[in-house]
């Protein structure tokens, strides 16, 4: 009994001593997948958001005060992910980054939200996670839905008439065929085709066979690399030179290696945009600093949309002129406008959902080599 | 089947008596590696009444193997297309039948007294064995043949697009399958294949070495499996570990169709299924194809429960 009350003694000492703490510097609490499958990209939103963090306290921090980061593993795991969550709620975070996986930020999203902490996702993206009405919840990353947008504004500005959509039945890939089908059809672009191949099959001629006889301008397929780089492939020793656009699934460059080069020369496709290809200032001076301090790039867009988050919450913190969460989180929804982030342009729906486009237009050149287009 | 696009109001009879040519040539190009395939499955069936779950497999191996040998060696830069890819070919021949043979003796033979049960779970074992071996040397990646090994030539008959590998493909499926049936009718090992099929205890009494037969049958099998693997991956490219398993359902499927047990039948089901999947998706839904094809596979098991070819039991192999 006399050793718990030791044991209790200490941790309100210690807590105490974390509040106390708390008053010297502004803590912005990461979770990241340290290790697990995703461990590449939690490494690079540790190394990015460490990285922000040193040159903001280089310009004085924010509110007068340092910043420190609090990093926690959530391993890429749901359950971890709540365990990390609650640490986090006990060192007196004022804002949480992260985190990657849909799933591992779903398993957080109750525990900040009970503690009323904001967090910023930078790698979930989908749609559930802001249709709960999570007051306190945001993220850099686009939703799933907002690529069948692109998708058929792209189709539009690229000028093509009529659309044939195939998709693979995954949900993914119906999802963004459905979505971009109702836009383009709401546009009055028509959509003279509209099925599924079966993935993991090898032969596709049947398929583009009566692609062909649709007659298409273009055809946009929504499934993934495997697929695509076999349609296209296979599209070229039928000489049928047609045009493709893909979805974000296709943005792997083993597409080149199934396609072969001179196939796959000529394919659009839809992605967030590489860490190399971001064109703002900020970004390029971003960029540098990060690679004179790793010697690398980022592993991802993903991670670098950590860092957007990151930036996003302390300029919400500056914005509301406290680390109080219902201050930072109402002035994120409202008065949060025109912020230019590394990723560009961000500001928050009322769902918190970002709004402004983070999809580019990718074309394979004849190299291989994915070249963003400016459309 | 909810968007059904028919015929776009731009073509005309010609166009559509090509595409339907098309279609079908597309189907037995399939198909062609359909019947190679399930060739194995028919002729282990025959003799053991074992349905090889891990045959499949051994035509993922055909593929890798050949991707491996096609690279390391250059077989095709020092000898030439024609001569390399033969030579490629008997190689991977050799080795998947090795394999077949191993398999036999491994998962298959120390079972030939149990229960049937007992052996169609080895037999699932093996091909899951396989599969995650090959995945663990080769990694889990898609793997891909290097560019440019084919002439890309492309036949135009009557304005149909033949490329002339496809052509090739259906021809040396059709080859191997004849090779193999008159083997099978005409040798007197081929005399003692079919002897083991129909009563394996007369034919031993009749001084047939039974195991030698049933070692043959998993060596020319596996043989002309691994030969369709290459074919698929000097045809299509890309290759993976989990291919065998939709090609092995596939050509399983073809096997009944034509009669499991039955030559003849294996080349004929295996055709029949890759038409009537072109056809299906031409003419009703791309994602529905494999559904119609099963739905001609109970249609036809129905009128005819040992399917198309399978009656003629003296001839089973």
């Amino acid at each position: 009994m006399k050793q718990k009350l030791l044991a209790l003694a200490a941790a309100v000492s210690l807590i105490a001593g974390v509040t106390v703490q708390a008053a010297d510097t502004v803590k912005i609490g990461l979770m990241a997948p340290l290790t697990g499958s995703w461990a590449s990209e939690g490494q690079g939103m540790k190394k990015i958001v460490e990285l922000l963090a040193e040159q903001q306290n280089a310009k004085g921090g924010v509110l007068g005060k340092q910043i420190e980061v609090i990093t926690e593993d959530d391993g890429g795991d749901p359950r971890t992910a709540s365990l990390a969550a609650q640490r986090l709620t006990t060192k007196g975070v004022a804002a949480v980054v992260g985190t990657y996986g849909s799933s591992v930020t779903e398993a957080s999203q109750a525990i900040y939200d009970e503690a009323k902490i904001p967090q910023i996702a930078n790698g979930s993206t989908a749609i559930r996670l802001t249709e709960k009405g999570f007051k306190h919840f945001f993220r850099t990353a686009p939703r799933d839905d907002e690529q069948g947008r692109m998708a058929a504004q792209t189709i539009g500005k690229l000028g093509f008439k009529k659309v044939a959509i195939l998709h693979d039945s995954t949900s993914y890939a119906k999802g963004l065929a459905d979505e971009s089908n109702a836009l383009l059809k709401k546009k009055g672009t028509e959509v003279v085709f509209f099925d599924a191949l079966t993935p993991g099959e090898r032969d596709y001629t049947t398929i583009l066979t009566k692609l062909k006889g649709a007659n298409p301008d273009v055809v946009l397929f929504t499934g993934y690399f495997p697929e695509a780089g076999l349609l296209l492939r296979q599209k070229k020793d039928m000489n049928w030179k047609v045009p493709f656009i893909g979805g974000d699934a296709t943005n792997n460059a083993d597409l080149v290696k199934i396609a072969g080069k001179e196939a796959a020369e000529g394919y659009y496709f839809l992605s967030p945009p590489q860490p190399q290809d971001l064109d703002t200032a900020d970004a390029k001076a971003f960029l540098d600093g990060y690679q004179k301090k790793y010697n690398e790039l980022p592993p991802s867009i993903w991670a670098v949309l950590a860092g957007d988050g990151f930036k996003v919450m302390v300029a919400g913190i500056a914005g509301a002129k406290s680390t109080d969460s219902g201050k930072i989180a109402d002035y994120l929804h409202k008065d949060f406008k025109g912020y230019s982030g590394l990723s560009g342009a961000i500001s928050f729906d009322a769902k918190g959902d970002r709004e402004g486009e983070v999809y580019r237009v990718y074309k394979v050149d004849g190299e291989g080599k994915f070249v963003l287009q400016k459309l | 089947m909810s968007q059904f696009f028919p015929f776009p109001a731009t073509l005309n009879l010609a166009n559509l008596v090509e595409e339907f040519f098309q279609q079908l040539t597309n189907g037995l190009a399939v198909g062609g590696i359909y019947a190679l395939i399930a060739l194995g499955y028919t002729m282990v069936y025959g003799v053991l009444k074992l349905i090889n779950f891990a045959h499949g497999d051994l035509f993922t191996y055909g593929a890798y193997l050949g991707l491996t040998l096609l690279t390391s060696l250059a077989l095709t830069d020092r000898l030439g297309f024609a001569l390399g890819v033969l030579v490629l070919a008997l190689m991977v021949m050799g080795l998947v039948a090795v394999l077949g043979a191993i398999l036999e003796r491994a998962a298959y033979r120390p079972l030939r007294q149990s229960p049937r049960l007992s052996a169609v779970v080895s037999a699932l074992g093996a091909s899951i064995f396989l599969q995650n071996t090959l995945m663990l040397i080769y990694g889990a990646r898609f793997q891909v043949y290097p560019e440019n090994i084919l002439p890309a030539t492309t036949l135009n008959i009557f304005g149909l697009y033949l490329p002339l590998m496809r052509v090739l493909i259906v021809l040396a499926s059709v080859l191997m399958m004849v090779a193999l049936y008159l083997f099978i009718q005409k040798t007197k090992i081929g005399t003692a294949i079919r002897a083991a099929a129909i009563d394996q205890d007369a034919a031993r009494l009749m001084g047939i070495d039974v195991n030698r037969v049933i070692m043959l049958v998993f060596l020319v099998g596996p043989a002309l499996g691994g030969v369709a693997g290459l074919m698929v991956g000097l045809y299509y490219g890309q290759i993976n570990f989990t291919m065998g398993w939709v090609y092995g359902m596939k050509a399983f499927t073809a096997a009944i169709l034509g009669g499991i047990g039955n030559i003849p039948g294996a080349m004929v089901g295996g055709l029949l299924l890759g038409v009537i999947e072109a056809l299906g998706a031409a003419y009703i839904s791309i994602a529905w194809k494999d559904a119609i094809a099963f739905c001609v596979l109970i249609l036809i098991l129905i009128v005819r429960p040992t399917g198309l070819l399978g009656e003629r039991v003296a001839d089973k192999v």
